[in-house]
């Protein structure tokens, strides 16, 4: 199994704050990957060094064994990374579907956007029903699935979820992880960090602990709750 | 009564086309540009150039002053934003290089044209005078509202429907968004301010067929264009309109029963009122929306 994504000895923070401590993680072709941990040790400021939305790095970062260091973000939504953050980072002044749209900006995604709306909203049937609705006007768990359904957008080599139950209801947050982990990778790969155990424990390849700021496996124990 | 209908309306057409172009480049690119008076002068020099030098007709030399002030917008682009984008300080900056700019744009227009003032010939005569109640409405006031219309129409209905309209509409909203998604900021902020531009250089046109062209002709547009952009609230396209007619209403009817000298004391005075009861301006962005 070839790997998507290979992070090597990445360290990285905000100013003169160093959260990352040589991390190292490789995640191979169909693999979906939980890293769990409390809030505050890391887990964001791992996703957001990946996609180069950090203050400062060092390290090494490849996809699918080409170096992404040099890359500014949206080369990287280009390439096929798709981070659905915390908080969403929607456009609260545009309608639900121009939000998903916006998705499908990179590439030649564009052309097939109204079949990847259609298949969206299949998939998250309250967004249909509020396509013309401005996302500002949405409930936090409508948001979440405008956040999710925008980075599904494209055709993704590896998503990267922050946080998917992050301020939402039980069944809400299910619901939109059951999404996540019926998606059909294609040769791509998952990595999710989440800090509520019972949501992913059973439904990835394998799990990982953030812990002030390194990567170790994760043992069951903590972590989570 | 109904000559101060015919005087708003003209000058809402003008001051709505200024404002849009302040507007939309602090929505989408976050800096406040000074040096809107400079395009706006060099894009009036621009269409007057075509006007003397190739043809009078009016599609041709309007144009002029929408290329011409797009070509601006880039010049602004390459000389202000992608310099300092994301450097610290941006904000003050920017205000910096892009008053630099107008001062330089006047002397460059002083230096190349003279202070002389020019003059368009009339595009609009062919249309008809017509009488609006008792007022006559000049076919320079029927052209400008038209172009207006049709020119401001078409380029935001290009924007809500076009893929790269819906970078400029993402970028206004959320930066860090709009590069999630893949929107380049920096090649889409020539987009913004080529459009930035050709408002403004469709306002110094029209505006031309009224005053003259010279080279500190835009400090008074800059100075309009300002307080309607920030009456409708900077960033909000459609408040720049709404406040573009209530500025323009105000100055008909300060002109019609004070005279000119009390335009710039009422408008500042309605700017006041405005923002003490709406701080964020008429329709400051994402009113609607939840925070």
């Amino acid at each position: 199994m070839s790997s998507v994504l290979e992070i090597t000895g990445l360290e990285a923070g905000y100013g003169p704050l160093r959260v990352l401590h040589g991390i190292n993680l490789s995640v191979g072709e169909g693999e979906r990957v939980g890293i769990l941990g409390l809030n505050g040790h890391g887990k964001t400021t791992m996703l957001r060094s990946i996609v180069n939305l950090v203050d400062w790095r060092s390290g090494e970062i490849t996809l699918n064994g080409d170096s992404i260091m040099g890359a500014s973000t949206h080369e990287l939504a280009r390439r096929g990374v798709v981070l659905m953050p915390q908080g969403d980072a929607l456009f609260p002044g545009l309608t639900v579907k121009d939000n998903l749209d916006s998705g499908a900006y990179p590439g030649n995604s564009w052309k097939f956007r109204k079949e990847r709306r259609d298949y969206v909203c299949e998939i998250f049937p309250r967004l249909g029903e509020r396509l013309s609705q401005v996302v500002g006007t949405l409930s936090g768990g409508e948001r979440r699935m405008c956040s999710i359904g925008r980075g599904l957008m494209s055709e993704a080599r590896l998503y990267l979820v922050d946080e998917p139950s992050l301020g939402l209801g039980p069944g809400i947050a299910k619901g939109i992880c059951d999404t996540l982990f019926t998606l059909d990778l294609q040769g791509g790969a998952l990595l999710i960090a989440e800090q509520n155990r019972a949501l992913i424990d059973g439904r990835i390849d394998r799990a990982l602990r953030m812990h002030g700021g390194e990567l170790m496996p994760d043992t069951g124990e903590d972590g989570g709750h | 009564m109904t000559g101060t209908i015919v005087t708003t309306l003209n000058l809402t057409a003008i001051y709505a086309l200024v404002a849009l172009g302040i507007s939309l480049t602090w929505a989408g690119l976050g800096f406040l540009n000074l040096s809107t008076g400079a395009m706006y002068a060099g894009a009036g020099y621009g269409a007057w150039l075509v006007s003397t030098n190739i043809t009078s007709n009016v599609v041709v030399v309007l144009l002029g002053g929408i290329i011409t002030g797009a070509l601006l917008g880039g010049i602004v682009c390459l000389t202000v934003f992608l310099p300092l984008d994301g450097r610290s300080n941006w904000e003050v900056r920017t205000l910096t290089a892009t008053l630099a700019l107008s001062f330089i744009g006047a002397n460059v227009y002083q230096w190349k044209f003279g202070p002389q003032f020019q003059q368009f010939p009339p595009l609009f005569d062919w249309l008809p005078s017509f009488r609006l109640g008792e007022a006559l409405v000049q076919p320079n006031v029927t052209g400008t509202v038209i172009a207006t219309t049709v020119v401001v129409t078409i380029v935001l209905a290009y924007i809500g429907a076009s893929r790269i309209g819906l970078g400029v509409r993402a970028l206004t909203q959320s930066i860090e968004g709009a590069a999630l998604v893949g929107i380049n900021r920096r090649a889409t902020a020539f987009a913004i301010l080529g459009v930035s531009g050709a408002f403004i250089g469709l306002a110094a046109v029209l505006l031309g067929q009224i005053n003259f062209v010279e080279p500190n002709a835009g400090y008074g547009a800059l100075v309009k264009g300002l307080i309607v952009a920030l009456l409708g609230g900077l960033g909000s396209l459609r408040g720049a309109v709404i406040a573009a007619f209530m500025v323009a209403l105000c100055e008909a009817i300060t002109l019609q029963y004070f005279g000119g000298a009390w335009v710039l004391i009422t408008l500042f005075l309605l700017i006041s009122v405005v923002l003490i009861i709406r701080p964020r301006g008429i329709a400051g962005v994402l009113e609607s929306t939840r925070a």
